[in-house]
This record gives structure tokens, sequence and C-alpha cells, in this order.
């Protein structure tokens, strides 16, 4: 019971996908310009990674460790591949908006990383629970960052107008920066920042320790 | 079996890639029809964005752009007799996927050859709008070689046979931020009232580079080009001026007088 618990709510805050590992940082940064985006990315990414940790994991004792990672990455590219025509045939116009970023989750580091780390010596209840737990690790940081970025760069929330912009009579001047992918980068900084202040145990200990050099010596 | 072992190695590998490649084509094949229709609704709402008849095409549903669409008269146009073909039916025959198949397939002369297409079907889909039973405009297919991609769109003339109502671009790879705004509603719209042919029936319209000044003479034929993206605009005017020359829809359109009020006595 408590492996359950912990599995699916350690990758919440304390061993989030994003800000611990930093894991998953190109599609934070490119498709959380609106929050609509960022809500259908967080759904595919979470089912994508909990169909490949349940497949792994049902596969775990017959996995040569030779080939493991080309299977697992064939398991993992082949269920990307229906969820982006799933995505194309039903939403065909949220598909566009996405472009080729639902194909890249492919790429994305925390589907691999939880099945070599979990999946792969887990049983598969636990393993689907740790594939939820880090879905919705990811998705809330992504959502996060979408709901600062679209809001202070459009005024806008799922195209509901809550800051009315200048441009349309309002008195609110949007933050074009943010609607640029390096603003993500500022505002998962800032998070994972905050994070840390909170949680220190969190902070990597530093690779090595600056020699001090004696300022009087050698002149 | 020994999981290290090269055989349990080649098993695991091989029935992983037939299972995984099952499930990808199914999953293809069978969501094909439905992403196809899809992509048949996208062309029919672009169609209807440029008939004249509908409101503005984003604020009508699914079902009122079909609608629309029924009421439009699609008619197939031999090109090289200038006719209206009547052994097909316009609604369920589709020219742009016949252009490559060799029993509709014409070769176009390298010199005339201002789309770069190289081929083409003998027969295109056309629509003509009718408000009243009175014709109001004619939706002609255009495509042709942008600088990336083949472009297809749309022309709507107006019942003169020489005045630009409308034009719409469904389908283009272009450069994105630079030559994709021809799919811009804001450039587009600055194709309306440009003319196609002058007195004599020569075809002057033109793409000019930066913007066009009103108060020249033969302005009336020239639509504005796009900053940056002389290439794709020097694509979209070559594919009209194919499409409205001698080898694309000019023998129709001068015909069009005599094979309209024929059509009608059908």
């Amino acid at each position: 019971m408590m492996r359950a618990r912990r599995a699916l709510l350690a990758p919440l805050i304390d061993e989030n996908p994003v800000t611990l590992h930093i894991l998953g940082i190109c599609s934070a940064v490119a498709i959380t310009n609106s929050l609509h985006s960022a809500l259908i990315m967080s759904l595919m990414l979470t089912s994508v990674l909990a169909y490949s940790n349940i497949v792994i994991s049902m596969m775990r004792r017959h996995l040569p460790s030779s080939v493991r990672i080309i299977v697992q990455m064939t398991v993992i590219a082949s269920g990307v591949i229906v969820a982006d025509e799933l995505l194309q045939t039903f939403a065909p116009e949220t598909a566009q908006t996405l472009s080729v970023f639902v194909g890249l989750i492919i790429t994305n580091c925390i589907v691999l990383g939880r099945a070599e780390a979990f999946a792969a010596h887990n049983k598969v209840g636990l393993s689907l629970l740790d594939a939820i737990g880090n879905g919705i690790g990811f998705s809330l940081i992504l959502i996060t960052v979408a709901f600062i970025r679209e809001l202070f760069g459009t005024g806008a929330l799922m195209e509901v107008v809550i800051l009315k912009p200048v441009s349309d009579g309002g008195w609110f001047e949007p933050n074009m920066m943010l609607l640029l992918p390096p603003s993500a980068f500022f505002i998962i900084g800032c998070i994972i920042w905050g994070i840390r202040s909170w949680r220190p145990q969190q902070v990597e200990r530093a690779d090595f320790q600056p020699i001090a050099i004696d300022e009087s010596e050698g002149k | 079996m020994d999981n290290e072992s090269p055989l349990k190695a080649i098993i695991v590998v091989v029935s992983t890639a037939l299972v995984c490649s099952v499930l990808v084509t199914v999953a293809a094949v069978s969501l094909q029809p439905i992403q196809n229709a899809y992509q048949d609704l996208e062309r029919i709402g672009y169609i209807v964005g440029i008939s004249g008849i509908a409101e503005p095409v984003e604020e009508l549903s699914e079902l009122e752009i079909i609608a629309a669409f029924q009421d439009l008269e699609p008619r197939i146009v031999d090109l090289e007799r200038g006719t209206f073909d009547e052994t097909y039916n316009p609604r369920t025959f589709d020219t742009r996927e016949v252009a490559t198949a060799p029993e509709f397939s014409v070769t176009i002369p390298t010199a005339e050859d201002l789309a770069r297409l190289g081929q083409r079907s003998r027969l295109a889909t056309i629509y003509l709008v009718r408000e009243n039973d009175e014709l109001v405009r004619i939706i002609l297919p255009v495509y042709g070689q942008g600088m990336w991609s083949t472009i297809y769109g749309f022309v709507a003339i107006e019942n003169d046979l020489n005045t630009i109502a409308d034009m719409t671009i469904y389908e283009q790879g272009e450069t994105p931020g630079i030559g994709d705004p021809i799919q811009s509603r804001e450039w587009q719209t600055r194709w309306q009232g440009r003319k196609l042919y002058d007195e004599d029936g020569t075809l002057r319209f033109r793409i000019i580079r930066g913007a066009v000044d009103r108060s020249s003479a033969g302005s009336i034929y020239e639509v504005d080009g796009l900053t940056g993206a002389t290439m794709t605009t020097n694509g979209v005017m070559n594919m009209v001026r194919y499409w409205f020359g001698p080898h694309g829809f000019e023998t129709f359109l001068n015909n069009f007088s005599t094979v309209s009020s024929a059509g009608d006595t059908q």
C-alpha cells in the first residue's frame, strides 16, 4: 500500500520528472503558449506513458538486456503513432496546432525514463500508478507554465478574455515575450527555484568545489 | 529459456516488431477514411468560403457548410474541348486524384508549363454559384509549384468571367511566416475586384513586388506581392496565369456562354 501511494504521489512534487529530473523540457517549452495545447499534450503524454509502462512491465521478465532499449523504443514509438493517428482523426484542429510535438513524445525522456527506471522492474499495477503519477507531475508543470504564458501573453485563457488588452480598448498590455519559447525556460527555472527552496533536499550536491586561490600568491 | 541467449533476443525483437507493426498498420488504415472525410470537409469549407453565398464560413457549423456546398453546382470541364463533360458524376468523381492516371493525364508542353506541373488531368471540377437561378460566380480549381510545395487553391470569378471575386489556398507547404501568408485572408481579400483579361482578351493578371500603385494604368490587373516571399507569390501568379491561360480554362471560358446555355436546356 505504501509503495502504491509512493508510486502515485511522489512524482507530483518530490520526484517531479520536469523539475527534479529535468526531463521533457522540449515539449514543456514548445507547446505551453496556450493552455488548450498544454492540456491536450498532458493527456497524450499521460496515456502514452500509461500504455508503455503497462506493456513494458508485462514484458519485463522476457527482456534480454542486450536488446532492452530498442524493444522499449519500438513499443513506445508504436503507441505514440497510434495516439497521433487518433488525435488527427478525432481532433484534427488540435492535431494541427500541436503539429510535430505529439510525434516527438517518442523522444520525450520521461517515457523511456519511466520504462527503464520503473516498469522494467515492477509489477503491472504499480507501473500503471507510476505512469499516472508521472503523467500528472508533468501535466502540473505544463499547465502551470501554460497558464502563466497564455494569461499574461494574451490576456485570455482558453479564448475567454480575462485581462482586456489595450488593443481591444482595455488596460492590459500583453507581454509578447511570454508567447516565445524562451519564456518557458524562465518560468520553469523559477518553478524549480521555488520547489528547491521549499524542499532543500532536492538541491543537487555540487559536482566539485571551486579551489580558493590565495590572492597574495604569485602577484 | 535463458533471457540472455541470442535466440531469445531474436524472438523478442521479431515478435515485438510484428505486434507493433500490426498495431500501427491497423490504426493507420482503419482511421484513414475518417481523416480523409475531414480533409474533404475542410476543402468544402474553403470552396463555400469564396462562393459569396454563405456568411463568414468560420461562423458556420459543419452541417451548414455541407448544406451550402450542396447548393453549389459542380460540373466537370473538359479542358481540351472547353466544354462540360457529362460522362462522370461531378459529386463523386475526384478530378484531382486522377491527375496522374494515364487515361486522364495530359502532358503540358514545357513552354506553356508556367505552373511547373509536368502533367495535369484533362478534366477539372468547377463549381457554379447561382443565386435565384442566376449565375453569380464560377469557382475554378488552380494548383502549381510554389517555392517548396505544390500549392492548391480555388479562384472565384464573377459572371463577367473576368473579375476575380475571391480566392483561397487550401493546401501548401511554403515557408512558415514568409510564404505561408498566401493563406491569410488579409492577403487573399486584396484579390477581390482585380481583373484577369483586358478588352482584347489578353491575360494581364500579375502579382507585383511590393504594393500596387492604384493610380497607374493597368493596376486593375495587379495584386500586391508579399514582402520576402517573391518565389512563393511568383508561384501563385504563375499558377493563376497557367490555369487562366490557353492550356487552362481559357478555351472553356471563351466557350462558356454557349456551353452553359446548352447545359441549361438539358
